[in-house]
Parts: C-alpha cells; sequence; structure tokens
C-alpha cells in the first residue's frame, strides 16, 4: 500500500519535471542582459522601461534581473565575473566604483559613445547630467559608468510627535536630535524609540564627510591609490561616541540587521510609527511620504543632522550607476548603449524621480518637473538635491575611492554594532575596524594592481 | 631554518620503528614493518609539506608557524601510517579486510570486469566532487585567494596563523559549540518526553504522531522565515501576545538572538527525534517493563533503569545525525531570521562564517574561508570517529 | 524495526485505557506549540498588511492580493519547477547510482573490493558543506554554473545508498542470482527484473530521504546560482521580502513559505515510515 503511494509521488514528481521543464526557444532578437540591484517596485518601474523599450527597438530583447541589494549583486556579479558570466549591463553601488575599475571589465561609457551625437536616433548629451553626478563618475576625465539612482542621506521626521512635543522644526544637528529625543520621549504616547538609521557604512561616510575628515588617505583616493584607511580620526569616534550615546539613552532603535539587510528594518519601524525620526537615503522619499499620509501623520525631510562641534561641509553622493561590460557582442554593446540612453531620458529620470525620491539627474529632467509644479507641491522632494548643491566640494565630501570598499563597509557597520552592544571604547574599536580595513587595502592592492 | 631532506629522514625512521614495533607485537615479519614504515611514514611527512613547499620551516616564519608545521607532519604521518598498517597486518595475517562477513560467494557473476561500468559513475562523482575540492580546499588555505582578483598570492600557513592570533575566530568555535549543544540536547530531551507519550497505545495515536512529526519536512531556510515573522523585534507577534515584559529584542539583542535561532531549530528538528523515538520506544520488549512494574519500581526509575539504556543506540544515532544538523542546515534558519550572522555576530557560527568570508559576504576571501573549512573538516572527522569507536558499526550517516 | 510501527497500530485500539488522560493532554500541549507557528504563518499568508500590523487571529482579506504577488509579480512557481526538477534529478539519479554499485559490491568478485568499498565509504566523513568554497570553484572552472549541472550531478553518488543496497542485495539469497544466470540474464536484466522489484521498500525509504534532502537545500544552491532564473524555491522565496511600500512584506511571504512546503509535507507525512526505514536499515543489521 505504502508502496503504491510512492509510486504515485515519484510519477506525479517526474511528470511535474518532464512537463514543466522550460522550452528554450531561441530568441530572435540580440538578448540584453542587465542585472538591477533592487527587489521591489523600483525593479517593476524598470521592467516596464525594458518593455517599452523593447517595444520599441524589436531589434533588441533587454531581460531584466533583479537582486537583493547592492552587497548581494556586488558579490554575485564577482561571482558572475569569475564564471565568465557577466551580463551586459551591471548596476554597481558607489562604494564598488574602484573595483570595478580595477577589474578591467567593463568599457567606459564615453569610449563606447565615441563622439556619436546619437545612438539609434536616440540623442547623446553627457552634459544634460546634473553637475555632482557628472563629477562624481567622471574618473581620469572619462564619463565612465552612466548616472541612473542617485541620493543623498537625509532626515524624515513625522511631524506629529515633533508637534506634541512642541518641536516644530526637524533638529538639525545631533544635539537638536538630542533635545528633540528627550521632548519625544516625555510624550504620553512617545514611540518605542526616537529615532532609527540603517546600519549601512553609507551612514558613516556621510557623517565623516560633514565633518570634512578623510575616508581613506592619499585624498581619499582621489590623488593617488588609496592605501590606508584614514576614518579611524576624532571625527569618526565622534560618529560612533554619539550613535553610542543615542542608543545608551534609548533613543535610538537599532535592528542588529548590517548593510543591506537593515534598510527594510527601519522602514518597518517609521511604517508603524515606532520611531519619530530616521536618518535614511533620499531614495525613497516618496515612499516616506506616503508612509505618513497612509498613517495619518505628516512626514518633512531635513538635512541629515551634523555634529555641532565640526559643523557642516557637505554630504556624499550615493547611489548606483550602471556600468557597460568590456568585450561585447557588437551588436548587443549597441543596444544596452541604447537601453541606456533610453533608460535615463528626461522623461525617464523625471518619472523615476517621483516614484522614488532619487535626485533627477538631468538638468532637462528637473526642468520638466519644475514646470509640473512637482517641487512645488511635493517639498520633501527637493531636499536632497538642495543638500548637495549646497555642499562644498572637497576631497572629504566626493567620497572615497578604494579597492576593496565594500569589504571595508561591513568593518565599519561591524565596529558600530560592537560599539553599540557592548560596553567597548568607540575608539579602540574603530582603530580596529581600521586595522583590518588596512589588511583588506593590502590584500586587495597586492592582488589587483600591477 | 630546517630543509625537508633530514626532516623526510627522520619522519621514515619514526615511521620504520613504529610499524616495525607494531608487526613484532603481532608476530609478524619485522623487517616488512621496518621497510613500510619507512616508506609510509616518509611520504606521510609530505602529504601537507610538499603543497606547502616546507614554507612553515622557512627562517622569516615565526616559531609557532615551525610548530605548526610540525603538527601537520605529525598529521599527515598518522593519516599515511595508521590505514596502511592496519591493512598490512591484516593482509599479512590473512584476514579479511571486510569487517561484515556478507560476502556472499555464491551467486556471483563472471566476467569481473562488469563491475567497472557499474560503479565508475559512483566513483566519478566521488572523485571529482568530494576528493577533489577536499584537496583543492587544502591548497586554497595555503593562498590569498579572492573572487574576481587578477591573481593568487602563496601565503603559507598564513590563514591558519591568522585564526589562532584572533581572538574572534575562538569567539566563532565556541558560540557554534555552545548553538549546537543547545539545540541537540532541547531537542533531544524534549523529544524524548513527548515520544514517551505518542508511543503509548492510546486513541488516536497515529493522528498524533502526525501532528508531532510534520516540522521535519519543513526546510531550515522557511522555518527561518516563520520564526522571523514571530520573533521580529519590531511587530512580531511574540511581543504582542507576552506583552511588553517579553520584549527581549529576539533578533537583535545579541544574548538573546542565538536562542531565537535555537527555538527556530529545536522546533524543526523536534519531528525527526520524535519519529526516532516512537520507533525506539516501541522496540523496547513490553515484558521488560511489566516485569519492573511488578517489581515495584516506580515510574521514573522504570524509565532511567530499563527504558533509557534501551535507548541509546538510538540516542547515539540521534546525536550525530542532530550534531550535523546543528553544524551545517541551521546555515539557512540564521540566513533567513537574522541575514549577516545577528548583532554582535551573535549567530554568526562556523558554517555560516565560511560561506560569508568565501563567497556571499563582500570580502570574498577565499582562502580565509577555505583554511576555516578546514578547521571544521578536522572537527567533522573527529566526530564520526569518535561515533564510530564508541558506536561500533550500528551508525551511518543519513545522507 | 518498521514491522514493530505497523502493527503497533491495531493493537492500540484493543488496549486503550482511559487512565492515560495525562498522554491525551500532554499531547494537546506538545501538538499545540508545534502547530502554533504555522497556523499562525497561515493566518498571515491571508492577511493584508493592516491587519498583520492589527495582529488578527482570524483569516484575512489579503489572500488574492498576496496570491497575486507571489504567482504573477515574483513567479514562485517558477522556482518551484527548478526544485521539482533538480529533486527529481537528484532523487532518481541517486537511487540508480547506488542500485548499480549495490549489485557491483555483492555480485561481483574483482581484485580490491575492499579498497573501492572504503574510498565510497571514507566519503561518509566529507560533507559537501566543508568542502563548498573549493567546490563553488571547481563547478565554475567546469562552466557549470547557473545550470542543472551544477545543482544535481555532484550529489548524484551517496555512500549510505551504496552501502544501504550492498546490505538489502547481500540478504538476498544466492539461488536468485544463480537461476538468473542459468536463465542467461545478464547483471542489468537481473538488477532490473529480479532485484529492483524485490528491493521497492530500501528503494522508497532512499528515495525519501533524498527527495526531502534535496528539495529543502539552500546554500549550495544559492552559492552556486547567480541566475534568478534559475533560483530554487528556498532560495526564489527570499525575493518575496521586498515589494511595495517599503519593509518586509509578510503576507506574500508567508504565502510563498506554506507553498514551498507543501511538496516536503506531502511526501513525508504520506511516506513517513519510508522516510525512517531510509535511516534504520543500515543499523540493527
Amino acid at each position: 500500500m505504502t508502496v503504491r503511494r510512492f509510486h504515485i509521488v515519484m510519477m506525479v514528481l517526474v511528470i511535474l519535471a518532464a512537463v514543466l521543464m522550460p522550452a528554450t526557444v531561441a530568441q530572435e532578437p540580440a538578448e540584453i542582459e542587465v542585472w538591477v540591484a533592487f527587489d521591489d517596485y523600483r525593479l517593476d518601474w524598470v521592467n516596464e522601461v525594458a518593455a517599452e523599450f523593447n517595444a520599441m527597438f524589436p531589434q533588441y530583447n533587454v531581460v531584466i534581473a533583479g537582486g537583493r541589494s547592492y552587497e548581494t549583486m556586488f558579490a554575485e556579479a564577482t561571482v558572475a565575473a569569475e564564471q565568465g558570466e557577466q551580463p551586459a549591463v551591471i548596476h554597481y553601488f558607489e562604494a564598488a566604483t574602484q573595483d570595478a575599475r580595477d577589474s578591467g571589465l567593463f568599457k567606459p561609457i564615453a569610449d563606447a559613445l565615441g563622439d556619436r551625437t546619437e545612438v539609434n536616433g536616440l540623442p547623446v548629451d553627457l552634459d544634460d547630467f546634473i553637475g555632482p553626478v557628472a563629477a562624481y563618475y567622471t574618473l581620469d576625465g572619462k564619463f565612465t559608468s552612466m548616472p541612473w539612482n542617485t541620493s543623498s542621506a537625509i532626515w524624515f521626521s513625522n511631524m506629529s510627535y515633533l508637534e506634541a512635543a512642541g518641536i516644530a522644526e526637524p533638529p538639525a544637528t545631533w544635539d537638536e536630535v538630542e533635545a528633540a529625543c528627550e521632548a519625544i520621549m516625555a510624550l504620553d504616547n512617545a514611540p518605542q524609540y526616537c529615532f532609527s538609521w540603517p546600519n549601512h557604512g553609507w551612514f558613516f561616510e556621510q557623517w565623516l564627510a560633514q565633518q570634512d575628515a578623510l575616508f581613506v588617505n592619499n585624498g581619499n583616493g582621489r590623488d593617488e591609490r588609496a592605501t590606508e584607511v584614514a576614518f579611524n580620526s576624532d571625527a569618526g569616534v565622534a560618529i560612533l561616541t554619539w550613535l553610542d550615546d543615542m542608543y545608551n539613552k534609548g533613543y535610538l532603535y537599532y535592528s542588529g540587521a548590517q548593510g543591506g539587510d537593515s534598510w527594510a528594518t527601519v522602514d518597518q519601524a517609521y511604517q508603524t510609527q515606532q520611531i519619530a525620526m530616521a536618518a535614511y537615503s533620499s531614495s525613497d522619499t516618496t515612499l516616506y511620504t506616503q508612509f505618513g499620509i497612509d498613517g495619518g501623520f505628516t512626514t518633512v525631510a531635513s538635512f541629515l543632522p551634523y555634529n555641532d562641534d565640526t559643523g557642516w561641509t557637505g554630504n556624499l553622493i550615493g547611489g548606483g550607476t550602471l556600468w557597460l561590460t568590456d568585450g561585447l557582442d557588437p551588436e548587443v554593446e549597441e543596444g544596452a548603449l541604447t537601453f541606456l540612453l533610453y533608460m535615463t531620458n528626461t522623461e525617464n529620470a523625471a518619472s523615476w524621480h517621483k516614484l522614488t525620491g532619487y535626485i533627477a539627474i538631468r538638468n532637462s529632467a528637473n526642468e520638466l518637473l519644475e514646470s509640473e509644479g512637482w517641487f512645488a507641491e511635493n517639498p520633501n522632494q527637493t531636499v536632497a538635491a538642495a543638500q548637495l548643491a549646497q555642499s562644498q566640494v572637497t576631497p572629504a565630501t566626493s567620497g572615497a575611492l578604494v579597492g576593496g570598499f565594500p569589504a571595508i563597509r561591513t568593518e565599519i557597520t561591524g565596529a558600530i554594532d560592537r560599539v553599540l552592544l557592548t560596553d567597548d571604547d568607540p575608539a579602540e574599536v574603530l582603530a580596529e575596524a581600521a586595522e583590518e580595513a588596512n589588511i583588506i587595502i593590502e590584500e586587495y592592492n597586492l592582488l589587483n594592481v600591477d | 631554518m630546517i630543509s625537508p631532506l633530514p626532516l623526510v629522514m627522520i619522519a621514515a625512521a619514526i615511521g620504520a620503528a613504529l610499524l616495525g614495533f607494531a608487526f613484532v607485537r603481532s608476530g609478524v615479519r619485522w623487517f616488512l614493518g621496518l621497510g613500510l614504515g619507512a616508506v609510509a611514514g616518509g611520504a606521510g611527512s609530505m602529504l601537507f609539506m610538499i603543497p606547502l613547499d616546507y614554507c612553515t620551516f622557512a627562517a622569516e616564519r615565526k616559531p609557532y608557524e615551525a610548530e605548526f608545521g610540525f603538527l601537520l607532519v605529525g598529521i599527515g604521518m598518522a593519516v599515511v601510517l595508521i590505514p596502511v598498517g592496519w591493512i598490512s597486518l591484516r593482509l599479512l595475517r590473512g584476514e579479511s579486510l571486510m569487517s561484515t562477513a556478507s560476502q556472499p560467494t555464491q551467486g556471483t557473476f563472471r566476467h569481473w570486469w562488469i563491475a567497472i561500468p557499474l560503479l565508475a559513475p559512483t566513483i566519478t562523482i566521488l572523485v571529482l566532487f568530494l576528493y577533489y575540492p577536499s584537496i583543492e580546499t587544502v591548497r586554497l588555505s595555503a593562498h590569498l585567494s579572492r573572487l574576481g582578483a587578477k591573481r593568487e598570492a602563496f601565503v603559507c600557513t598564513t590563514n591558519y596563523t591568522r585564526l589562532v592570533e584572533n581572538s574572534d575566530y575562538l569567539d566563532v568555535v565556541i558560540r557554534t559549540m555552545y548553538i549546537s549543544a543547545a539545540i541537540v540536547v532541547l531537542s533531544m530531551v524534549l523529544s524524548l518526553l513527548i515520544a514517551t507519550m505518542a508511543y503509548l497505545p492510546i486513541r488516536g495515536a497515529s493522528i498524533y504522531r502526525t501532528l508531532l512529526i510534520w516540522p521535519n519536512a519543513i526546510s531550515p531556510a522557511v522555518a527561518g522565515l516563520i520564526f522571523l515573522l514571530i520573533f521580529n523585534p519590531l511587530g512580531g507577534i511574540i511581543d504582542h501576545v507576552l506583552g511588553s515584559a517579553f520584549r527581549l529584542g529576539w533578533t537583535n539583542d545579541p544574548k538573546v538572538a542565538p536562542w531565537t535561532i535555537i527555538i527556530a531549530s529545536v522546533w524543526k528538528s523536534m519531528g525527526y527525534n520524535i519519529l526516532f523515538y516512537i520507533a525506539g520506544l516501541q522496540n523496547v520488549p513490553k515484558d521488560l517493563i511489566e516485569a519492573g512494574a511488578i517489581d515495584g519500581a516506580g515510574l521514573i526509575r522504570r524509565f532511567t533503569h530499563i527504558v533509557l539504556p534501551m535507548l541509546s543506540p538510538i540516542t547515539f544515532f540521534l546525536i550525530i545525525t542532530n550534531m550535523t544538523y546543528a553544524f551545517f542546515d541551521t546555515y539557512a534558519t540564521i540566513d533567513y531570521l537574522t541575514p549577516g550572522g545577528g548583532p554582535l555576530e551573535s549567530t554568526n557560527t562556523m558554517m555560516y562564517q565560511v560561506a560569508q568570508l568565501g563567497v556571499f559576504g563582500e570580502r570574498a576571501d577565499l582562502g580565509k574561508a577555505a583554511a576555516q573549512s578546514i578547521v571544521l573538516f578536522v572537527m567533522v572527522i573527529g566526530m564520526t570517529i569518535v561515533s564510530f569507536r564508541t558506536g561500533g558499526r550500528q551508525v551511518t550517516y543519513g545522507a | 524495526m518498521t514491522n514493530t510501527i505497523a502493527s503497533a497500530r491495531p493493537q492500540a485500539r484493543s488496549r486503550w485505557i482511559p487512565k492515560r488522560w495525562y498522554a491525551h493532554i500532554s499531547l494537546w500541549i506538545a501538538c499545540f506549540f508545534l502547530g502554533v507557528p504555522l497556523f499562525y504563518t497561515l493566518l498571515v499568508s491571508t492577511q493584508t498588511r493592516q491587519e498583520i500590523n492589527r495582529y488578527e487571529f482570524t483569516p484575512g482579506s489579503g489572500l488574492a492580493e498576496n496570491w497575486d504577488i507571489v504567482f504573477n509579480q515574483r513567479h514562485l512557481q517558477d522556482y518551484m519547477v527548478n526544485s521539482a526538477i533538480m529533486t527529481a534529478a537528484i532523487t532518481i539519479g541517486k537511487t540508480i547510482l547506488s542500485l548499480l554499485a549495490g549489485l557491483a559490491f555483492v555480485y561481483f568478485r574483482f581484485p580490491g573490493k575492499w579498497l573501492v568499498f572504503g574510498f565510497v565509504l571514507i566519503t561518509l566523513m566529507m560533507p559537501t558543506e566543508v568542502l563548498i568554497i573549493a567546490l563553488f570553484r571547481f563547478i565554475n572552472k567546469l562552466n557549470w554554473d547557473n545550470t542543472y549541472l551544477a545543482l544535481i550531478v555532484p550529489f548524484l553518488a551517496s555512500a549510505t545508498g551504496s552501502f544501504l543496497f550492498r546490505q538489502h542485495f547481500s540478504n538476498i539469497p544466492a539461488e536468485l542470482s544463480e537461476a538468473a544466470q542459468l536463465d542467461g540474464a545478464n547483471p542489468l536484466q537481473f538488477l532490473f527484473r529480479v532485484l529492483v522489484p524485490m528491493s521497492w521498500n530500501t528503494i522508497g525509504a532512499l528515495a525519501v530521504v533524498q527527495c526531502l534532502y534535496a528539495w529543502n537545500m539552500y546554500l549550495w544552491p544559492n552559492m552556486i546560482i547567480t541566475d534568478p532564473n534559475l533560483d530554487v524555491v528556498q532560495v526564489g522565496i527570499g525575493t518575496l521580502r521586498a515589494g511595495e511600500g517599503g519593509g518586509i512584506q509578510y503576507g506574500p511571504l508567508m504565502l510563498g513559505a506554506v507553498v514551498a512546503s507543501l511538496p516536503p509535507l506531502l511526501v513525508f507525512i504520506l511516506l513517513q515510515k519510508q522516510f525512517m526505514s531510509g535511516f534504520t536499515l543500515t543499523r540493527d543489521k
């Protein structure tokens, strides 16, 4: 009897496998594989754009594959390169810039374009990209990767809590954050915690840049290749000390998640109003504003609070760009290039900004949004661009270029984790992280630098 | 600085002495032992040293690296000498090498060579996907090797010495032991208690049994997701049900997070243990228990003196399979419940660290991950040897 | 051992003792605590985000929406198919290879047999997990990454399986193979016409264990497969976490978890006896 049951189960399995074996149909149009480091509504947007593109250019078939986070995408892309299965276009975050350059696997966009003014009828207008963006991704005088999602770290406040505590404006400095927290946590219906932030290396870098402190030596790796980290300075220690202080006072909520896993936990806390404020990426301005509308409160976006003792110099660009693989079949390269131009054209840059809150990366897109009255209606959406526009350009605020950067970030988030959860001294912990980070750089340079 | 040649000669002499002595004691021609021992000892000493190019003894190395080198030489010698000695002794004494006597001599097919194509697929796969990667792991562990890097660099035993110098790794080992032990003990004790009820011939016994064992079919990954739903620190149902006093920070407090992993893993593995304990209890002869009852032995005494000893073979089998589960299969649970290894790395086990360091994390450091794999490998071999020595031939792995 | 379970059942009715109320109560409690996590998971899989945040303990109104996300937006069925192909191939392939090895070990006498057997047996000490870094590299070098080959082939050989059939065959009377040889049957005919029909229980035992093992594999598929179209379901359900509106989408995620668990639950509950004998056949013989 049980034998018969077993037969049935096995047969079902075999038939299932046979029937559903995906038939590999030969593709007529040139297939262009694009990897995007998103797996949420942002991926859906890319899929829609790809579908439009494929309808417009029947000779190409753009296939989008999503990834869980920048970090997993970076790791998967590394594996894919090892396997020789790199897609035509990869979406990398800013920290991967040096690794991507050193790998020799990518072709600068400028080289692929040559001096053409249009590709497949789509205009090439690199001057249309806004200043900070074009500057950040122009390396050795060459437009290297295609800017797409550009953001900065900003601050979101649930105004219901702030107003109840008698605070009219979101805090602008660390001291103001603390004062606001004191008032908010004294409320009768106080949230569980005052604020949170994703324990992602990017925020440490933002706070470091605000204090005009370098992350790595040699002018943040921009004068010469970086050989050592510089983040274990007073400015770095100040960040850890402040976070630890806020945590020990019960103001700061820390989910325990680090790096790419940390974002969603802050979303959850802010959406359910268990925190009053959050440091976050401007990438989700639309979402955080919507959280307020759905939850019956007002979300106000503001500049990321800075250290009172050092003042504010400026903030970094963050986000991702699209890298074009070198050595592609000419037809595939042409298609990939066309898609990159299409995906970042004026209309798409504007619609992408509206959907997410990433900065509209083209001047023409900003003009379009302005003429629609979008910025007037949505003041939150202007904050990130304003923060970048007001930033002084120094080596510190230009961001670091260093090999093994993603791995160094995990040392930083690990150090913050330790400082918050133990009584260890922030300076010592950061010094240990720096030591480990220096090993990472040394090993990276040993294996990758000719 | 110690050069290879004297080292090999000393190893050969030690091998010759050991095997010669063993042969004399077994009454087999001693000079055969001397010869075999010299060859095996010399070859064994080279087993790890040739891939390492005798680097541990180089002048610029630290003294304890030379000691580590001697340890490797010793392990290599043991790995070669023990099987060579055992096999040659048995052969010379004319004993069968098969431990089980079930070697049918009748009914075998002629043309012995037909066995070659029959065994070829199995042997090929084992060589390619188990034996070769074993050697490759050893080789990688002596290199600085990163995914996507342009080249590799030979670093001798630096990947190992850094494990020793760095107290973080010791923490990982201790944590792995503690999490694994907690999972195995809790899961088995609870399962035994439940099984002592579930094996009784009561109404609905088979329904109870199904309702008790089904979590075994749930994957470790799904177990992680289910417990994420229940225990996540913001909005997890457990905080709502138990109230704010039990708001322990189930996944974000480094003291509590390992226990969340333990609870999820115990929940997932209990079904398996209950299944086997029910079967084991049903094998305890009824008259034995009834005899105990006539003696007037109390319920607990009967259980500890009669039932438990009868269950010891199955308990032993379950300890081994549960240890394997706790060491390796909890990976998926950790990955979904506390991605990245939890706060303060409090759920970062040895297996999790290998995968994160080598492939999933940003470091993509194959060499260091390979060195940690070797540590894990040695522990698995140790566990297997212990299980064979104490449990005899009764136990094999399931997978 | 398996026989005793089967024979315990008729006894159960005849020797039912009402005094055993304490057993019923303890078992109720045990079943409750083991069942509650899944029960709540089932509830959440039908709930909308708002209902989940309100901690409702009744089925919600979000099943249709969750279903749409899981199957129409995230295509969980594709991952299920990948898992099914991998599971079926590993289970069938491993069984066949183990049968062949068992045949060779019992019905042939060849030089160095003990050596070959030892060679197979020693792999019990080599779990794939401790070799995973080198295996990962090797599969990449073979260019097998992102293919079913990488998911299937390394798992086709089994020391346990070979050992299991070797034990089972050596308990089968030698007269059978002598008779088969007199009839002029070749070894393969003997295997499939005589041995296999006598071995369904053992085959079933091995197959059920392997089926669950393969379906629930996570680390290796996650490592070697970078093409999302080839992800297995244990990895693929992870994509359900994110979605419209930030945070973790528990509704679709739990629906996915339930759906991904249905095949192994079905196999295990229907074939639990085979599952256990897969482990116990090698013991006590």
